[in-house]
């Protein structure tokens, strides 16, 4: 959208991917983020596997499931599908 | 009213920012004006930058260039003010509506605007409350009809029943309404 003339040593390679997804937050423009409650979540891990972003890890240290909010985009599935009804979506800004 | 206004719209993919262009258009219409509504995608994809854009004028239009110098400049998404450089190109008396919780002031020094008007409207929240979706074009519309003065919100709600089965209209109608109420300005 930038109207920026760029000089030729600038511009990207057509039709090439010259930076991956994973530098930089593909997801920061979401409306609602998923909250877990630890207290209902039982980790059975259907979320890391359901999440289309792959935005839901197990932390191997913690031994426990961990949102990466830089790649999370809000679409609610995890809560929707969340056995326990652990997840919640809230407002991006409120706890 | 001024003879010539030129309108920059910043959404992102699927938040309609194509559709409240083209609203807009079609209710100067209604008004007896000529017009020009046109999109500008980078990449195609839900939740991609994009913007659109609308000329509204007395006279017959024989620009068909883009736009580079808008009077008005309408943001509709609060996370594109830290990607998207939004007051690129805005005219020095023109006026920008964005959708967010700050009041205007705050905004004005946050992006460091000079001399041009600013606009602030809770769009998402209206949007949430009346259309339970963060869909934010109509909102944007209504808050954007009153800080540029470019339509009368009677034309607007013609358009939007004409455009919208009855039910999804009147509650469009409603979140118009009240963005229009609630646009704040210094």
């Amino acid at each position: 959208m930038s109207q920026e003339q760029k000089g030729w040593k600038e511009i990207p390679i057509a039709g090439v991917c010259w930076r991956p997804a994973t530098e930089y937050a593909t997801g920061d423009w979401k409306t609602f983020k998923p909250i877990r409650d630890p207290e209902k979540c039982t980790k059975c891990l259907l979320c890391p596997m359901i999440c289309p972003d792959a935005a839901i890890k197990w932390n191997k240290a913690e031994e426990d499931i961990e949102f990466d909010y830089d790649f999370c985009k809000g679409c609610g599935i995890c809560a929707n599908e969340c056995p326990t009804h652990a997840i919640k979506m809230v407002r991006e800004g409120e706890s | 009213m001024s003879l010539f206004q030129e309108i920059r719209w910043h959404g992102r993919g699927g938040q309609g920012a194509w559709t409240a262009s083209e609203l807009l258009a079609k209710a100067a219409i209604l008004e007896g004006r000529y017009i020009q509504s046109f999109p500008e995608f980078g990449p195609e994809r839900m939740g991609a930058p994009m913007a659109a854009y609308t000329r509204i004028s007395d006279a017959p239009i024989k620009l068909h260039c883009s736009i580079y110098n808008p009077n008005v400049v309408v943001v509709l998404d609060p996370t594109l003010l830290k990607t998207v450089k939004i007051t690129q190109g805005l005219a020095e008396n023109g006026v920008l509506v964005v959708n967010t919780r700050e009041n205007p002031a705050e905004l004005r020094k946050k992006l460091d605007i000079a001399s041009q008007k600013v606009w602030t409207v809770p769009a998402t929240d209206i949007a949430i409350k009346v259309l339970n979706l963060p869909i934010t074009n109509t909102s944007m519309l209504g808050a954007a009809a009153r800080a540029a003065s470019l339509v009368k919100l009677e034309s607007i709600e013609k358009v939007i029943r004409e455009r919208f089965q009855p039910t999804l209209a009147e509650r469009n109608i409603a979140v118009i309404r009240e963005a229009y109420k609630e646009a704040k300005t210094e």
